[in-house]
């Protein structure tokens, strides 16, 4: 059953465009012109209860636009949304109770107070009752590992630390559906990995439905089988990640050791040569014919190792935003 | 309808407010430094005209002491973050959760003005015991009553007045909302009788401001603590103040929806 409907949304925006320098702003102070930004152009797309879905696009894109008209903080232009069977924008009750919003670089934690606090004004603005709020702060407090931080100041914990407890306090009250905009941003590696892990820890654990942009390939890579990409507002692909590498990854990439240095000029035979560094070189190679290249270049050169390698995710989408789909969409 | 979520916010409040230690010693201080500069500036005014503007000497002192006293109860307020929330987009946090922005702030306010109203009435006392001014005691309870009453809906009438300036950044976010309030705090500190008794105004211009919201945040009530002021007086006022609390009330909700409609819930 699809807890989450989108059809037809789109979002247009009114900004205002001044002419560059003080003269555009006097300019602007008297008549202002006015530009229509099409943030979310017609997307329409389901998602069923318990997935992970990896909602994917350069900056602009309207991902972090859609999330907000999906959590009723922007009315849409036209088309229609419906999250657990409410339009998000009425704002009832019983819909804000069911689903919770994080994004990555907006606090709703008390600077000058111990995260603690929040939590317990979460609690009371939630309904939530005692047992129930002492049961999930338990189990939030020991997946994230946070016991030592309660109660010290918000303003005094690390970034890693902090969102670590913004997370807690927007699943506090066990939201059905959870939106997450960015939850990486700005962490370092492990602590990436670690909200990472976490995520995919709640998703299954709590059976909760999760839409998720990041701009971290391996977010998306290490937590969502199903993507979304979004481009200027226009959908550009739905479906299985691992559709979209079979779909638009033309290369496979060989990485070569040799055993006696070689010439340069014969390996780009065989490929478009990345790397060459002796003993190392990578060459990409057309998808379809990686097999047969590798055991060319087996026989023809003194090879000490060879791996045929998938290309990394992040180049398949950039593959996909700067050309194929544009042109084939203009087809 | 469950109001714990809004006295746990109040309570929050007060806990954040004690945190800034510096600030609130600070901003005590200055509250005493300011009651006590003007108490002397206008008991250098009465004792050279005993009777200005027909008022006397003690009953313009109680007047003027009672409008910085009635200033920190009726004028404070942590509301007027609201304005930097919408401007922000901190909104955000609030619009998705079961909460009612209004209400939030409104027990948030009253949390305030109560901490008010009990650090400014111990500094009063001590200030009273210090300098022995001669000040007008009202011993009448039912005009006591009836100030206490007209200063509680004054408290309301201000909330919302002060809500509905800060909504305007919903249309202007760039803003902040601080010119706006700038503008309307200057205008609103004389016609509010902040600077002077209105009444000592002409009085066909007295009429006109004397109908206007403005006059019952520190006039009116004080004007019923002093007891210039009765029975269908007051009753006159204090319906004029009724009808104004619906009308900001009604357009403080009227600009919440039409604001919601066309904020941008801006960062990211």
């Amino acid at each position: 059953m699809s807890i989450i409907k989108v059809k037809n949304l789109k979002k247009y925006y009114k900004v205002h465009e001044k002419e560059p320098g003080l003269k555009g702003s006097i300019k602007s102070l008297f008549s202002r012109k006015y530009k229509e930004v099409k943030a979310v152009n017609n997307i329409s797309f389901e998602v069923k209860e318990g997935e992970l879905v990896g909602f994917i696009g350069p900056n602009g894109a309207g991902k972090t636009t859609t999330l907000k008209c999906l959590s009723g903080l922007l009315y849409p232009t036209s088309g229609t949304v419906e999250v657990l069977g409410f339009t998000p924008w009425d704002r009832k009750a019983a819909f804000q109770k069911q689903f919770s919003l994080v994004m990555g670089q907006k606090n709703q934690l008390w600077w000058d107070l111990p995260p603690i606090e929040t939590f317990i004004l979460n609690k009371e603005i939630y309904e939530i009752p005692d047992n129930q709020y002492q049961k999930i702060l338990k189990k939030l407090v020991k997946l994230l590992d946070v016991q030592k931080i309660l109660n010290i100041q918000v303003r005094k914990l690390s970034l890693g630390q902090r969102m670590k407890c913004e997370l807690i306090a927007a699943l506090i009250h066990n939201p059905k559906v959870l939106f997450l905009d960015e939850p990486t941003i700005g962490l370092d590696v492990v602590m990436q990995k670690t909200v990472r892990d976490f995520i995919k820890d709640y998703n299954k654990q709590f059976k909760s439905t999760i839409l998720l942009t990041s701009h971290y390939m391996g977010d998306v890579k290490k937590l969502a089988k199903r993507v979304i990409i979004i481009d200027s507002g226009t959908l550009l692909f739905d479906g299985n990640l691992q559709d979209v590498i079979d779909r638009f990854a033309r290369n496979k990439i060989i990485s070569l050791v040799f055993s006696k240095e070689i010439n340069q000029r014969e390996l780009a035979e065989f490929g478009d040569v990345r790397e060459y560094q002796y003993p190392k070189a990578r060459i990409n190679v057309p998808r379809n014919q990686a097999a047969k290249k590798a055991s060319d270049l087996l026989d023809k050169f003194p090879v000490a190792d060879l791996v045929i390698e998938e290309p990394p995710i992040e180049a398949i989408i950039r593959e996909v935003f700067t050309g194929k789909m544009k042109s084939s969409k203009k087809r | 309808m469950s109001f714990k979520k809004y006295i746990t916010a109040a309570k929050i409040s007060w806990e954040n407010g004690f945190i800034y230690r510096l600030n609130f010693i600070m901003w005590r201080v200055r509250s005493v430094i300011q009651i006590i500069t003007i108490y002397f500036l206008w008991l250098a005014i009465t004792t050279k005209n005993p009777n200005s503007f027909g008022y006397d000497q003690v009953t313009l002192l109680t007047y003027v002491l009672g409008t910085s006293l009635m200033r920190a109860v009726v004028f404070s307020s942590r509301s007027i973050d609201a304005q930097r929330e919408i401007s922000s987009g901190d909104l955000n946090n609030y619009l998705i959760k079961p909460l009612n922005y209004f209400k939030y702030w409104l027990f948030r306010d009253f949390a305030d003005k109560a901490l008010n109203i009990v650090f400014s009435l111990i500094e009063i006392i001590i200030l009273f015991f210090i300098f022995r001014p001669s000040l007008f005691f009202q011993t009448n309870i039912l005009t006591l009553v009836q100030f206490l009453l007209l200063s509680g809906l004054a408290m309301i009438m201000y909330f919302y007045f002060s809500f509905i300036i800060s909504m305007t950044t919903f249309w202007y976010p760039e803003s902040n909302g601080w010119p706006q309030r700038f503008l309307i705090f200057t205008v609103l500190e004389f016609l509010s009788g902040g600077l002077f008794p209105l009444d000592i105004l002409p009085k066909p211009i007295f009429n006109i401001v004397n109908l206007l919201p403005s006059a019952h945040f520190l006039f009116t009530p004080l004007q019923v603590y002093l007891g210039r002021i009765s029975g269908s007086q007051i009753f006159f006022s204090a319906g004029n103040m009724l009808l104004w609390t619906v009308l900001l009330w009604a357009l403080a909700k009227f600009m919440w929806h039409k604001g919601l409609k066309i904020y941008g819930a801006y960062g990211r």
